[in-house]
């Protein structure tokens, strides 16, 4: 199904989304984030409101067409062939630029001295590191794991309790999700 | 600005290749370097497959409630050094909540107990195990003989495994009473 | 749990919750759930006092009345059983005292349930009709349901519900309760509990010699353990009242006053009576705590001696088996060995049975085995857990755990991917077996029982019957199943008696040799030799035989389950109607009040607000280890209620204002108010997981240094109301009344 246009994408399939939280302690746990930095977060609207509640899990959307590299006075962004927007750290001065551009919120800022560099940006990097080499203790200490060279899923969506949190080629995600919407009462 | 860098971006690596693909960065400088156009070629085997190399993976099942998910514990050196997802587990399949991946730092924790310790004059003390075990058996049996063995209360939990579980009825039992229960009681 | 989370995926059309919240308490569970709606067009409807986080994946939401469950489902039964909904043959063939439940309902019409349980008469209706004519349909549940002064009542009538609709014994219908902690089903069967013996054999003589013999040791060694031959075969003080056992405020029935307590793994601030727990702490002569986490409650006693600390390894430190919540055993390997000083839980069990003098004795049976039908010593040594296992095995008869060798649950454990998690079949060389062995697995060649009582199955293949537990018939009425009920595959047709002695020969048709009557056990749960189990292979029957499901329980207060109200009920008015039990002399040795406290006053009146209680997905149990966790605690930084704004304001107070919780009890506790709609202006909702503050007090000078959890605050048990079930003495925890006070 996949093409070689298509890009790696998240999905969170609000209907199967129960605010668990086990993709957002997962990344934190994967990358060992300072508390208080959620690269993923579950957001819940309505709460507690009957037939209208709904959670859904959020990050890094790894746009198309990011805003956040658009606004970088010091063009820290960069996107791998397969779509996903990673940053250099080296390269970020933490102005936070990119968090007013972000409709969804991705950009983290620690209060101090996390990574060693205080102030500097974080965010979701689908669990593909960063430019440093791969797999490398400084990859590591930067950006957290890098389960994409190994070949693994991102953990997020590894980990979802429930399948809501779907991710990979475009293509193939909505393939997942068209099946699952399509398919629903056959059974299969 | 971005476009540009999206253009210099030149390798080519085929799609179904891209989980296999890292970034290589030159050290300092990485980004600049991304520029180069000779920046992502393909890892080799080690560097991708196992960022913990003679690590060793161990299955095995989420201690926190009773749906059973499958847990991989990569350990090196005896050191748990990584949680991750056991996909082909054919009752979790891979999922977990937020406690059950987060197993490994409960494991870590730094609030662990480390050391046996004794409350006394209302200072916690830290004490030897023998001490402990001496300790708590002389008052044990010196309260038996006393009162007899129903003057104890065993409470146990659904945290043993099932053989510790046995041996804790058991354990009563030979002590001598039925004045024992666990968690299932709630 | 009769079925299994990949059962419901497969084949539940509907999926009834009811007292449980899976989205929060059992995310994997629900996983399947949704699975199950995704797949199958299941039909969700969610039952509860509380809009949880299930009841918004649900396709029907009921919100109920707590303490009222009773009356729901006979409110479900009376439009069943007057539109003819039930499962006549399915009744006629396989149940016993359907009558008796037949003209209790007759009595809960639709506005009466309404009346009662507060939900709207059409919901009611819209819930029976879905339920009869959706098949199959699984009911679930946890504590929402057990946790009541009525909490066995509520967890009979929903069998009786799926035994009435015909849906027991059937792929995609059963009970499937959703047990709490890892091993709680494991430990539960090992009978960590004051009124059985491991595999839930009674605390009667013939047990205790089973267990003597099977233990390697003298009965009269064992009984000379015990204050006199008496206490060996009267239940102990429970989990729930055992601080009455030192306080002796209520009559209480021992040899002995509790003097010394010893605690491994239980968290004590997750039980009710939190206050009159604290009192106990303190009076207590020794007070012995072994935990990998500081257990709270060393912080909640103020005592100043006696109090010791153990460091416990964590599960990832041993290893061993688990039983997960549907009778599947898994092994979990050790990931390290026991960090800092920490030892092993069996190893603390070993270092003071050495002390108490009678480690011999203790570890005797796992240097033994059965040859030629006889126990007997195999070896000096004594290799755990394996050793362990394999006593458990031959051992534990009453729940067929006789397949769970240590070599096939490793053998499953390293071939797990080779499992469906649909039906739980194993595939390539795991063909044969089913994931876990669900209990009972007969034997050392049986599959497990993915789904009980379902006679389409051959014994061999992991079906059966019904047991025969209840004597051969009762009122004139055989107790076994009709004889159309064949088990497939069973030489017997119809139902048949469980097996003993006297009667195998008769029974299964088959002669025994001099040789074989000389070494066969009493019945097929004493039987040591394996003797009975094998000609029950051979002839495809179930050991412990084909017999009715009873819906009367002759020996219970309630032989069919009744609606009675709450003991601190919410509506005064019902009370009379539909009163508690009288007050109880000695269960589990101590006094327990009912009607007298029920009846002491019209507590609504200064405790107008219904106390329910609830999980939070970031914490479990008494929390300690997941508050002490960095990632988890900051999920929840800070004890709260849910509380309506309508309420809220009543009392003036603002989203996240603090507030005094009382209870009739005289306790308070303080929390912060969290406005929310998931609650009606009639209730409101707090977590269980806190501890380390109480009653205002902070406990923090209280932990020894470097132990506090991240987060600590009141635990909602201060204030959970008296109350104990009737049989199991389970605290009431979810139908209590409180009142609010802006702090």
């Amino acid at each position: 199904m996949s093409s070689e246009t298509s890009r790696m994408k998240f999905m969170c399939d609000s209907s199967r989304c129960i605010q668990c939280f086990a993709c957002s302690v997962a990344c934190a746990e994967a990358h060992d984030l300072p508390v208080g930095i959620s690269r993923r977060k579950v957001v819940t609207l309505h709460e507690g409101v009957e037939g209208k509640e709904v959670s859904v899990s959020i990050a890094c959307m790894h746009c198309s067409d990011p805003p956040c590299a658009k606004v970088c006075p010091v063009d820290c962004f960069y996107i791998r062939e397969d779509g996903i927007v990673l940053h250099d750290k080296k390269k970020c001065i933490g102005c936070g630029y990119c968090l007013y551009a972000c409709p969804f919120g991705a950009p983290q800022f620690p209060r101090d001295g996390a990574f060693g560099m205080r102030g500097v940006m974080d965010k979701c990097t689908m669990c593909a590191g960063g430019p440093e080499k791969t797999n490398s203790a400084e990859e590591r200490r930067f950006y957290g794991q890098n389960r994409i060279a190994e070949g693994k899923v991102p953990i997020c969506a590894a980990v979802c309790a429930t399948n809501a949190l779907l991710v990979g080629d475009a293509e193939d995600v909505s393939a997942i999700y068209r099946k699952r919407t399509s398919s629903r009462g056959k059974g299969e | 600005m971005l476009e540009n860098l999206k253009n210099t971006m030149s390798a080519k690596v085929g799609r179904r290749s891209f989980l296999k693909m890292a970034a290589l960065g030159a050290g300092v400088g990485a980004t600049s370097s991304l520029l180069t156009g000779n920046t992502l070629r393909a890892a080799t085997e080690e560097e991708v497959t196992n960022p913990f190399p003679g690590s060793k993976r161990v299955k095995t099942i989420c201690s926190i409630c009773s749906a059973g998910c499958g847990i991989i514990a990569e350990v090196k050196d005896g050191v748990w050094v990584r949680q991750d997802v056991a996909q082909d587990h054919p009752i979790s399949q891979g999922s977990h909540c937020c406690k059950g991946i987060d197993q490994i730092d409960l494991v870590k924790s730094k609030q662990r107990l480390k050391t046996p310790l004794k409350k006394e004059n209302g200072a916690w003390k830290r004490i030897t195990w023998p001490q402990a075990v001496d300790e708590i058996s002389d008052k044990m049996l010196q309260l038996r003989k006393e009162n007899g063995p129903d003057m104890a209360m065993f409470l146990g939990s659904a945290k043993f495994n099932t053989q510790q579980a046995f041996y804790f009825r058991k354990f009563a039992a030979m002590w001598g009473t039925n004045n024992i229960d666990h968690v299932a009681r709630i | 749990m009769t079925n299994h989370f990949g059962d419901v995926v497969g084949h539940s059309k509907a999926i009834l919750i009811i007292g449980a919240n899976p989205a929060v308490a059992n995310p994997i569970g629900m996983k399947h759930f949704l699975q199950a709606k995704d797949r199958n067009n299941t039909q969700l409807i969610v039952v509860d006092p509380i809009y949880t986080k299930t009841a918004a994946k649900a396709d029907y939401y009921l919100r109920i009345r707590t303490g009222t469950d009773v009356a729901f489902i006979y409110g479900l039964l009376h439009l069943i059983f007057k539109n003819g909904w039930e499962d006549k043959e399915f009744i006629k063939k396989r149940v016993y005292g359907m009558d008796k439940v037949k003209e209790e309902a007759a009595k809960w019409t639709p506005e009466v349930v309404s009346d009662v349980t507060g939900i709207p008469t059409d919901q009611i209706v819209q819930t029976a009709t879905l339920l009869a004519e959706t098949k199959p349909a699984t009911v679930v549940w946890a504590l929402g349901i057990t946790q009541h002064s009525t909490g066995t009542s509520n967890t009979r009538i929903l069998p009786i519900m799926q035994l009435a609709l015909g849906n027991m014994g059937k792929k995609g219908g059963g009970c499937n309760i959703i047990r709490g902690h890892d091993n709680v089903q494991g430990a539960t069967d090992m009978c960590c509990l004051a009124d059985s013996l491991p595999g839930y054999y009674g605390l009667s003589e013939g047990s205790w010699k089973y267990f003597a013999k099977s233990w390697g040791v003298d009965f009269d060694w064992l009984q000379s353990r015990f204050a006199s031959p008496e206490w060996m075969n009267k239940k102990g003080f429970s989990l729930a009242k055992w601080w009455q056992g030192v306080l002796q405020e209520e009559q209480t029935y021992s040899s002995s006053p509790i003097r010394a307590l010893w605690v491994q793994g239980n968290g004590l601030t997750s039980m009710s009576q939190t206050a009159k727990i604290q009192e106990a702490l303190n009076k207590l002569d020794l007070l012995v705590i072994a935990e990998p986490f500081l257990n709270e409650a060393a912080v909640l006693t103020n005592r100043k001696d006696n109090l010791y600390v153990l460091p416990v390894a964590t599960q990832f430190e041993t290893e061993g088996s688990v039983t997960a919540t549907n009778r599947s055993s898994q092994w979990r390997s050790k990931v390290i060995d026991p960090l800092y000083e920490c030892k092993t839980d069996h190893d603390v069990m070993f270092e003071f049975a050495k002390k108490f003098g009678f480690y011999d004795q203790y570890t005797r049976a796992m240097k033994m085995d059965v040859k030629e039908g006889e126990l007997v010593d195999v070896k000096k040594d004594f290799v755990w857990p394996d050793d362990a296992v394999s006593e458990i095995a031959r051992t534990l008869k009453t729940i067929g755990l006789g397949g769970w060798t240590p070599e096939r649950l490793r053998k499953q454990q390293e071939n797990w991917y080779m499992f469906d998690p649909v039906t739980l079949a194993g595939a390539g060389p795991m063909k044969g077996q089913y994931y876990g062995l669900p209990w009972p697995s007969w034997d050392k060649k049986h599959p497990g029982s993915p789904v009980l009582y379902d006679v389409d199955v051959p014994v061999n293949d992991g079906g059966m019957g019904f047991r025969n537990r209840f004597g051969l018939e009762h009122d004139g009425v055989n107790l076994l199943a009709a004889p159309s009920v064949t088990v497939k595959g069973s030489t017997i047709k119809g139902g048949y008696p469980e097996i003993t002695r006297e009667n195998i020969e008769e029974v299964l048709g088959s002669k025994l040799t001099d040789a074989e009557k000389q070494k066969i056990g009493s019945n097929w749960k004493t039987d040591i030799s394996g003797i009975i189990q094998e000609k029950c292979r051979a002839a495809g029957v179930a050991p412990y035989g084909n017999a009715r499901a009873r819906t009367i329980v002759w020996e219970f207060p309630d032989p069919v389950p009744l609606h009675r109200e709450p003991i601190h009920s919410s509506r005064p008015d019902l009370v009379s109607k539909y009163p508690t039990y009288p007050d109880q002399k000695n269960n589990f040795r101590v006094d327990v009040k009912f009607i007298s406290e029920q009846q002491a006053r019209e507590w609504v009146k200064e405790f107008p607000t219904m106390l329910v209680t609830m999980r939070v997905v970031n914490l479990s149990g008494a929390g300690m280890l997941e508050r002490s966790s960095k990632y988890l605690s900051h999920l929840t930084p800070e004890m709260f209620a849910n509380i309506h704004p309508d309420l809220a304001f009543k009392y003036g107070i603002r989203d996240g204002d603090m507030m005094w919780l009382h209870s009739p009890q005289g306790t308070k506790i303080k929390v912060k108010a969290q406005h929310n709609q998931s609650v009606t202006p009639d209730r409101i909702c707090l977590p269980y997981n806190f501890a380390g503050v109480m009653q205002g007090v902070d406990l923090s000078p209280n932990y020894p240094e470097g132990t506090k959890p991240y987060t600590t605050g009141e635990s909602s048990n201060t204030i959970t109301n008296y109350g104990f079930d009737v049989i199991t003495q389970i605290p009431e925890y979810n139908a209590g009344l409180c009142r609010i006070e802006k702090a």
